[in-house]
């Protein structure tokens, strides 16, 4: 039998494997395949592009022999195959139309190669094809001890923010991926936000993604990893994204008022969602300059640390929930002194600007105006996360609406923008506000 | 499979596409209807097109040959991996033959031509050719007379039959 490793790595090389089927009457075919899939022991999935021969014969006789070639060995396998049916839609699908994308472009194929279905096949049998072999390279990184090491981290923190630290620290430190962010996902509005990153010249906390959109949106909305070895511009952000929401409107254009700080020539983008209870909570993304950068070890890796992270969120939220009411309000602080700064709030997307300057919208953007009412009308400066999650001006967009991620990207906006606001954490879920200027808050468009 | 070509002959261009170093796999279908697969080591295409030999490893090819024996029925694909160019040959009546006088010459040139044809996507030679390494004494040649071929580059006209060269009538000019 060929072993599970092989035959991933075998279906993620640049080596096409070659399908042999058979009419009823016998007649063998032979063709290249672009693109297989491993599924699980006893499954995998080839692309299905064309209605060619090859399909014509698998329609009428299920049995074909898959034939690979590793990539590092050049040992050679035959995988014998049972077609059972074919997904046009759905993970399995998406995943393989992204990446079949990313294939076709590395070989010019694009506008020719277009994913009709995945084809699943279960595997029926194996066998190692004798001949000649090269001795497979130890990978630079163990992925086993990189994952046990970065792991090990993650439950010291003490919150969403430093988990965010600790895994994206541990992403360059034990795995050496250099490029990678975090998003998490706004249900209310199909949308994805950045709220950590490591690797780019602009952190991009506070840009958002549709989902649906390229890899990240697509692994978010798929709930299924998405790696891809050769980057497509079908697949890549930035300026389809800025037309797009020129198209749509000057409410959309604050979308990429933030832009988003991916690579602007990626060779290989992993997105891996993180799980929530129903859906994800979030994307954890990776990228690199290099071509078949992460392996399947390195997919195996994210989603477990992804699957760690999702799962700490919950503790965090399940601990402000059953956390002890706030702490008294405390005195109230000296006023700055100062020219005052105008602060302004659009009510149609809760978009605030500080002075000139946008700042945030959203969830969080209602949530800093929310604060600065209460600084400036009853002097406050000491608050917690429940009362926050509690307070019916907040908005909430649903119970499960992750509040822990929305003061990430304020605390990151507003320490980025070195504003005159700022977040300081005082306790496990308790902050507190410093302004050190005053402010003259303007709700634009309330009744609106 | 569609019917042939009577007296169907492969062109002269076909004819080197195949013998250049190009990537080649054959398959036969088994008696349980379990198709056989196996790459090849270069191939012999003879003056006029009207018959090919594709020269394979016999331990590797044991399914192949067993099924050949069986059905008599080949296919064989050839690829130029750096333009996709693929070209797929039938045939009806392919048998073992023994290996002519310049075939071993054709499968040491075919292996120095594939690994020239990879180095270009980035591919060692020693990779290539540990995957067509094969000892003389295991060559084993399959022979057939080509009745249809088809092209089989990725695209809309991927399947059509090639424009075969039918060979002259008796007596003709």
């Amino acid at each position: 039998m060929i072993p599970t490793r092989a035959l991933r790595d075998c279906l993620d090389g640049v080596i096409p494997g070659v399908v042999s089927t058979c009419a009823p009457d016998g007649t063998p075919n032979v063709a290249y395949m672009s693109q297989g899939q491993y599924l699980d022991d006893q499954h995998l999935a080839l692309s299905y592009q064309f209605f060619n021969r090859t399909r014509q014969n698998l329609l009428a006789n299920p049995r074909v022999t898959l034939g690979l070639i590793h990539p590092q060995t050049a040992q050679q396998y035959r995988v014998h195959l049972v077609y059972e049916r074919t997904e046009t839609s759905g993970p399995v699908f998406e995943s393989m139309k992204a990446k079949l994308a990313g294939i076709a472009s590395h070989t010019g194929m694009s506008g020719v190669f277009r994913l009709l279905g995945s084809d699943i096949y279960r595997i029926e049998r194996s066998e190692v094809v004798p001949g000649s072999t090269l001795p497979a390279q130890p990978p630079a990184v163990d992925p086993l001890l990189a994952l046990r090491t970065c792991m090990a981290r993650l439950p010291q923190s003490p919150d969403a923010e430093s988990l965010l630290d600790a895994l994206l620290d541990g992403l360059q430190a034990h795995f050496r991926i250099e490029h990678a962010l975090v998003m998490m996902l706004d249900p209310g509005r199909d949308r994805l936000y950045t709220v950590a990153s490591r690797g780019y010249p602009a952190s991009g906390v506070g840009s958002e993604l549709r989902l649906g959109d390229g890899v990240i949106g697509v692994a978010a909305r798929e709930r299924n990893p998405i790696r891809i070895s050769h980057m497509t511009s079908e697949y890549a952000y930035g300026l389809a994204q800025r037309e797009g929401a020129e198209r749509r409107g000057l409410g959309d254009l604050l979308e990429t008022e933030i832009p988003f700080p991916g690579l602007a020539a990626p060779g290989s983008q992993l997105a891996v969602p993180i799980p929530g209870a129903r859906e994800p909570i979030g994307v954890l993304f990776a990228e690199s300059p290099t071509e078949m950068r992460f392996t399947h070890a390195d997919e195996d890796a994210l989603v477990a640390l992804a699957t760690q992270v999702g799962g700490l969120f919950r503790l965090f939220l399940a601990e402000l929930e059953l956390g002890e009411e706030s702490q008294p309000a405390g005195g109230r602080e000296p006023r700055p002194d100062g020219v005052p700064l105008r602060v302004r709030h659009y009510a149609a997307n809760d978009s605030v600007f500080l002075g000139d300057d946008y700042l945030i919208k959203g969830v969080a953007g209602n949530i800093l105006w929310t604060l600065l009412q209460d600084h400036q009308t009853l002097g406050r400066t000491q608050f917690s996360n429940r009362e926050l999650r509690a307070d019916p001006r907040v908005r909430l967009p649903d119970q499960s609406d992750n509040l822990e991620a929305r003061l990430v990207l304020l605390h990151r906006r507003l320490a980025e923008r070195r504003a005159c606001v700022q977040l300081e954490k005082t306790g496990r879920g308790r902050f507190r506000l410093l302004v050190t200027r005053p402010l003259e808050l303007e709700d634009m468009d309330s009744g609106a | 499979m569609p019917s042939p070509t009577p007296g169907f002959r492969l062109d002269p261009d076909t004819a080197r596409f195949l013998m250049s170093g190009v990537s080649i796999n054959a398959g036969a279908g088994g008696a349980d209807g379990t198709p056989s697969l196996c790459r090849a080591f270069g191939c012999r295409v003879d003056p006029g097109g009207g018959q090919v030999a594709v020269f394979f490893s016999s331990r590797q090819a044991a399914d192949l040959l067993r099924d050949v024996a069986h059905s008599r029925a080949l296919a064989v694909v050839f690829s130029e991996p750096p333009t996709h160019r693929t070209v797929q040959v039938k045939g009806r009546d392919a048998r073992v033959v023994p290996l002519a006088e310049g075939d071993l010459a054709r499968v040491r040139a075919y292996r120095d031509a594939f690994a020239q044809c990879l180095a270009f996507l980035g591919f060692t030679e020693t990779m290539v050719r540990t995957l067509l390494d094969c000892p003389d004494a295991d060559l084993v040649a399959l022979a057939f007379t080509p009745t249809a071929a088809f092209n089989g580059t990725p695209g809309a006209q991927a399947g059509a039959p090639l424009s075969p060269m039918v060979a002259p009538p008796p007596g003709a000019p």
